[in-house]
């Protein structure tokens, strides 16, 4: 299975304490097309992190899929700036484009609302693709591991 | 060649912090922008984007830790 290229976005970061000058974040990011289970589908930002347990979108998104997200299975999740948020399940279809496409158990939570983009996380995406960073050409590459 | 993404730094430029945008899927220009998503899809429908990919502008240019 080829190595399919995915280009680093420059997001600029305002001068602050920390960065007097202002600085630049290069996030591996890309567009994918998101299906939940009923069918309904939309194109979202989402960015690989592989220490993600598993997929993660804002509940926003959810809602937006017209998913009935009280009546969808549920988990407490954490991360980095919040103890504890409650996270709704569905199975999701994620096509990145260039034949990446795969299926994900996919969390969506409120807590994820401020971050806006979806992250690819180990179940569901890095359990099935072999990714590469090259941040100083600020290319990554995604391969599909074939079955075996 | 790898596959790019949008320039959002050009295109987010003067839309407020938080706002959910709708930007069209061939002009790469926004279509529509607010604090209501699912409004802001709606109205990006109604111009006659029905795909529009949907982004929200940061509610800070911070640093980003996940």
């Amino acid at each position: 299975m080829a190595k399919i290229p995915y280009t680093y976005v420059p997001f600029p970061i305002a001068a602050c304490e920390a960065h007097p000058e202002g600085t630049t974040a290069y996030r591996p990011i890309a567009v994918a097309t998101i299906t939940a289970s009923n069918g309904e589908s939309l194109r979202w930002v989402v960015l690989p992190d592989s220490g993600a347990d598993a997929c993660l979108f804002p509940l926003t998104l959810a809602i937006m899929l017209k998913l009935d997200v009280l009546h969808l299975p549920k988990a407490m999740t954490g991360g980095v700036g919040s103890q504890s948020n409650t996270t709704y399940y569905d199975t999701v279809s994620i096509d990145m484009g260039n034949g990446i496409v795969f299926d994900a158990y996919a969390g969506f939570t409120q807590g994820m609302d401020s971050v806006g983009m979806g992250l690819l996380g180990q179940q569901g995406f890095f359990e099935a693709h072999n990714v590469e960073f090259r941040h100083s050409e600020k290319i990554y590459t995604i391969e599909k591991i074939l079955p075996v | 060649m790898a596959t790019a993404v949008v320039d959002f730094t050009g295109l987010l430029k003067g839309i407020p912090s938080g706002a959910w945008v709708a930007i069209s899927e061939r002009q790469h220009k926004v279509m529509a922008y607010g604090a209501d998503a699912q409004a802001v899809l709606s109205e990006s429908q109604e111009k006659g984007e029905g795909r529009p990919l949907i982004v929200r502008v940061p509610d800070q240019e911070a640093a980003m830790f996940l």
